[in-house]
């Protein structure tokens, strides 16, 4: 018989793992100087140390900060412990401030740490930013807990692609990532965050993450999970409070034996003409994945969620459950909702293979579709990754 | 003549359940033979068999492509022999575009996307290219996209199931004039032709493509052939009865 799905509380203790005191921070370092086998670690979730198309990096390895570096005047980036010391109203108006400290023991626990690890990334006023910022949380130690709290303020009129890559070093099975993310995105602003994880297979994961839009703002969050974790559980808010304001979430999870993902996500819907959009995408090849999210509209406004997911190969405890949901408090709110969840149909197989293509090219093309449906404006990385997960789709997963 | 394919002594079953009984057919390299029959009387399964399609399991019989037997060849062999099907009903496949399924033709043969041009121009196709593969297309077009992945595979034999059923008379004219492209190897050339089967129950499509032989189907098997035009007569003036009739009292006195 099925499991039933678990709530998504944390279920392991932190301090089974390495913790690290945070009381040192050692000199930052270039790009440039990380070795191979990080650089090519980190490549595989779409940060680049040797690409002249990246607007600046970012690395965190398992417990401190080794580069906070920008190319672009107009974007700044520290570390967030120095950010702190920096600017007093960090603390006042952003810090937690979208995000309750004591939410569970995870937030608990990142507002206690004594140097907190993580980016502050602002883009200034009109800076329109042309190639996307890249910013690495990398566990390159075993039975790391690394904690994480990052800050990006997009203000009025700027523009920002950011690319956040989480990984663990190849030979590393075991560990915790914790990350609390506020993102304030302002008046015609827009900030594009792809996220790309790519984590040992014993990681338990715990992304708290939180964003405001402000007028005529756009919000857009690309998640891809391409070697899942042992747990990971994910459930972004979004606060719509400007007028016109607009958000955007993709996700694509592909669930293999023994993992255990919830993939949610929140949107309120405040401002008026606010628009947002969650979808999810799931491939089932063991494990248990549960979508979910709800959009909750209190304007006139208009907001659709929508989760579908494929079954490959479940084995005898793995599924996909679906549950979008809305919440309407205004007589203007349109919204939608919509899941499906079903397996590839060997008509459609077929039917490629009747014009020549090999039974497992079309596989492939049937699941890179189901994953892209629909989805316009993906990322080259992203869309990298979408291959990746075809691909291995479309071969199996090995026991 | 040699022939392209040969089927002998064919029982084909599907969910366990024959529905092909004993089909015998020849059909020489160059010919292009009509497939007529009521609806039900096995017409789309036969060809869906010749194709490959796994719900059509053969029992017994063979079937013979340019002097190989194929019987227990997969789809894609038989594609990659030059079989190919247009069906009336494909499935739609989201997220999959039909630009993709004419990249991996064009692939296999990079001439032919040149040669298409002038016809994709002309007949506005490339409103389908970026589309998922059948999605919301009426029933015209749906014939349209199916015969253009034809045309880009430039199948050896070519089977196409209804083609003229349930279009207008505007599209019918761009899919006759593009079966008739399907079948000819060198437009300069008429006499030269692939080979192929088209079902169909107007016979509408014959007006482009010469047939040069009718083949009647009830219940499941071949009761008999003739002169394509003369037994499309007969069907339209008598039903299908009187067809087999007249068929078989020709074959009797023979």
């Amino acid at each position: 018989m099925t499991e039933t799905t678990w709530s998504p509380s944390g279920d392991f203790k932190i301090k089974d793992f390495v913790v690290d005191s945070g009381t040192f921070q050692p000199s930052l370092i270039a790009p440039n100087q990380f070795s191979k086998v990080d650089a090519q670690e980190l490549a595989e979730v779409g940060v680049f140390f040797d690409s002249d198309e990246r607007s600046g990096t970012f690395v965190v390895q398992d417990h401190h900060t080794l580069c906070a570096q920008s190319n672009v005047e107009g974007v700044e980036v520290l570390p967030i412990a120095e950010a702190l010391k920096k600017y007093d109203w960090l603390a006042e108006k952003y810090y937690w401030k979208l995000i309750d400290p004591d939410t569970n023991k995870i937030t608990r626990w990142c507002a206690d740490q004594k140097i907190p690890q993580g980016y502050f990334i602002r883009v200034k006023a009109g800076e329109k930013v042309e190639y996307p910022y890249q910013a690495a949380l990398y566990t390159a130690n075993a039975n790391i807990a690394q904690a994480i709290h990052n800050i990006v303020i997009i203000e009025d009129d700027a523009e920002l692609t950011l690319i956040t890559g989480c990984a663990t070093h190849h030979e590393i099975t075991s560990g915790v990532h914790m990350a609390v993310s506020e993102q304030f995105i302002g008046k015609r602003a827009r900030l594009t965050n792809t996220m790309v994880h790519s984590w040992g297979p014993k990681l338990s994961v715990r992304p708290h993450s939180a964003t405001v839009v402000e007028e005529d703002g756009v919000f857009e969050s690309n998640y891809v999970s391409l070697r899942p974790a042992a747990d990971i559980r994910s459930a972004p808010k979004t606060w719509l409070n400007g007028d016109r304001a607009s958000a955007s979430y993709y996700s694509v999870i592909l669930g293999s034996k023994g993992s255990q993902i919830l993939s949610g996500g929140e949107v309120y819907l405040n401002g008026e003409d606010t628009s947002a959009e969650l979808a999810h995408r799931a491939i089932c090849t063991g494990g248990q994945i549960t979508q979910t999210g709800i959009l909750t509209g209190s304007n006139r406004c208009r907001a659709h969620i929508d989760c579908s997911g494929m079954i490959l190969d479940p084995g005898k405890k793995g599924f996909i459950e679906s549950t979008p949901g809305v919440r309407s408090q205004h007589p203007e709110a349109m919204m939608s909702h919509e899941a499906s969840i079903g397996k590839i149909a060997p008509e459609q197989v077929e039917y490629l293979q009747s014009r020549g293509i090999e039974e497992r090219e079309a596989i492939s093309m049937i699941i890179r579709g189901f994953l892209n449906a629909d989805i316009e404006g993906l990322g080259e990385e992203l869309d990298a990754r979408i291959d990746e997960i075809a691909e291995l789709s479309g071969h199996g997963e090995p026991d | 003549m040699k022939n392209i394919l040969e089927i002998h002594d064919l029982n084909v079953s599907v969910n366990g359940e024959e529905i092909l009984h004993k089909i015998n057919l020849e059909v020489p390299e160059g010919e292009v033979h009509a497939v007529f029959g009521p609806n039900g009387s096995g017409k789309t399964s036969l060809m869906m068999t010749i194709m490959g399609f796994s719900n059509y399991k053969i029992t017994s019989g063979k079937i013979i492509f340019e002097g190989n037997d194929i019987t227990d060849l997969g789809l894609t062999e038989r594609a990659r022999l030059g079989i190919a099907v247009a069906l009336q009903r494909p499935p739609t496949i989201k997220g999959v575009r039909l630009r993709q399924v004419l990249d991996y033709a064009y692939s296999q043969n990079p001439e032919i996307e040149k040669e298409l041009q002038e016809l994709i121009k002309a007949n506005n196709l490339e409103k389908f290219f970026e589309r998922d593969i059948n999605d919301g297309l009426s029933g015209g077009e749906i014939r349209r996209a199916e015969l253009l992945q034809l045309l880009a595979t430039r199948p050896k034999f070519a089977m196409l199931d209804e083609p003229d059923s349930g279009v207008d008379i505007e599209a019918l004219e761009l899919i006759g004039e593009m079966a008739k492209r399907l079948f000819s190897i060198d437009i300069c050339h008429p006499a030269d032709r692939r080979s192929g089967l088209i079902i169909t129950h107007t016979g509408q499509i014959l007006d482009s493509v010469y047939a040069d032989k009718a083949h009647v189907m009830l219940e499941g098997t071949i009761e008999g052939c003739g002169n394509a035009q003369i037994v499309l007569d007969t069907i339209c003036d008598a039903g299908y009865s009187q067809c087999l009739t007249c068929i078989k009292r020709k074959a009797h006195q023979s």
